[in-house]
């Protein structure tokens, strides 16, 4: 693997303070290079989308330090708007814009913050919906798609951004059984090509077949990490082993 | 029957047509009406602009995170929706026409601006709830594409929340377009004047207030009417 850091998380906590606190996560350290696919699994609760959310900040951490592209993002004066262009997100549950077409969702951001004409962002949107297979789409409205289309949707309209990351929260996880193996063959599809991806995720096979590395979480803190043989192939860490016995 | 119906006609003809008095009435619907298109746009813009740093505050609250200039501007706020809600429209529009702008003649600037200020309070808590019910995974797509919480908010959030809320603003705008007919006490002469100065000329009160009575009705239905229309047409584009 190549030292081109992308992103470079260090001692990262988040506690979440109300009626009872929640150590969300406790001094989690990790390294994403450049062109790499990092896999994050662990039980529910163990925090990995707490840790993803941390990476464009959609939630503050309460310590550590986030560095995208060698800057620290966590300090207040940093814009993170412009950073959080260069990280596209996928989400568990979507999130298209209900309101607009498939082609008003994925030009909206290209044109409000990277001044494309609208001709150039529809011609873009529209070669990457040709690519998931969605081109005759284009003009639908979110309701009228499938959940493994509303996704692949959500996928190329991040994409649409140019970004240097994709994080992906569990964006298989909403989805009809039938309708996984489409949205999976994407994002397989975008590694092949190289984009750097951040994946939390409960599917083994797509961990073990794509994955570069695989890191394991539990109770916020991040107990193993390796390459896929090493994490299924020769589990060290007796958590990671139950854990691996119950979804294997 | 027919003497009941050829009194009935004589009373039309005195309130009406008499010393031309429809056109009196005629110009009363338009002070009615200028009042309360003009004190709606103000109420929709003061309630929007409300709304969004009462949600903005509370959102930022919710993350344990402080602003001062928010926290002040939503304190300000929370006092305009205490007084305005807290006290009735007609001591409002006292005060507005004796105490604030008691050197203005302009009554119409008096009206639109007590009726704009006091809309924009119920306007404000009504686009909040419609804020409140968009899923917060609007905001955070919006956000994680790298918008800012003002482009979100404008192109993702107040589009959908609208939607949600219409039936309600057609509410406040009914509401407002009948609370116009206190305005006389200010001197204005709109519908609900004319049919006093009718009434006290003629010594006719069924007709004139009957009379208004429907006008205003008509003018619900329609403004109702043009509610649903919108809703229909916002609903439509979804599926």
């Amino acid at each position: 693997m190549s030292a081109d850091i992308l992103i470079k998380v260090e001692n990262l906590e988040k506690v979440f303070t109300g009626k009872t606190t929640v150590r969300a996560l406790d001094g989690v350290s990790a390294e994403i290079c450049r062109g790499e696919v990092v896999v994050v699994i662990g039980p529910s609760g163990s925090g990995k989308s707490t840790f993803l959310r941390c990476l464009n900040l959609l939630e503050m951490p309460t310590a550590g330090s986030v560095v995208f592209e060698g800057t620290d993002i966590t300090d207040p004066a940093v814009d993170i708007n412009l950073h959080r262009q260069k990280m596209g997100m996928v989400f568990q549950h979507f999130n298209l814009f209900p309101h607009m077409t498939i082609l008003e969702n994925m030009t909206l951001a290209p044109m409000k913050l990277l001044k494309k004409s609208k001709a150039d962002a529809e011609a873009q949107a529209k070669a990457l919906l040709e690519r998931v297979g969605l081109a005759d789409r284009a003009n639908a409205y979110p309701s009228q798609l499938s959940g493994g289309q509303k996704q692949r949707v959500a996928i190329v309209r991040s994409l649409c951004m140019d970004p240097e990351v994709m994080l992906f929260d569990e964006p298989t996880s909403a989805l009809d059984p039938e309708m996984v193996g489409e949205v999976l063959d994407v994002m397989k599809e975008l590694a092949r090509e190289g984009m750097t991806m951040v994946v939390v995720t409960h599917e083994m096979g797509f961990a073990r077949e794509v994955g570069d590395r695989v890191l394991f979480m539990a109770d916020g803190k991040l107990l193993e990490e390796g390459t896929p043989e090493e994490i299924f192939g020769h589990p060290q860490n007796a958590r990671l082993q139950d854990f691996l016995a119950k979804v294997l | 029957m027919s003497k009941w119906f050829a009194s009935l006609q004589a009373d039309f003809e005195q309130t009406f047509i008499a010393a031309d008095r429809w056109k009196s009435l005629i110009k009363g619907l338009g002070v009615t009406l200028e009042i309360t298109l003009l004190a709606l746009l103000i109420g929709v813009m003061l309630g929007v602009l409300v709304a969004v740093i009462r949600s903005s505050y509370d959102q930022m609250a919710a993350q344990k995170k402080s602003n001062g200039l928010l926290s002040v501007l939503n304190g300000l706020c929370k006092l305009y929706l205490t007084v305005i809600r807290g006290t009735p429209v007609m001591v409002q529009l006292l005060i507005m026409y004796f105490v604030i702008l008691a050197n203005s003649t302009n009554t119409v600037l008096t009206a639109v601006l007590t009726f704009g200020i006091n809309t924009g309070a119920y306007v404000a808590e009504i686009v909040r709830s419609g804020i409140m019910s968009i899923d917060a995974g609007q905001m955070e797509a919006g956000r994680s594409l790298g918008l800012n919480y003002v482009q979100t908010m404008w192109h993702i959030i107040i589009p959908q929340a609208v939607k949600n809320i219409l039936p309600a603003l057609g509410n406040e705008f009914i509401a407002l377009l009948k609370e116009t007919s206190i305005v006389n006490v200010i001197g204005m002469k709109d519908i609900t004047k004319w049919a006093i100065n009718v009434q006290g000329r003629t010594y006719q009160a069924f007709m004139p207030f009957i009379g208004i009575a429907l006008v205003y009705l008509v003018m619900v239905i329609i403004l109702s009417k043009l509610v649903n229309l919108l809703e229909r047409r916002l609903r439509s584009s979804e599926r």
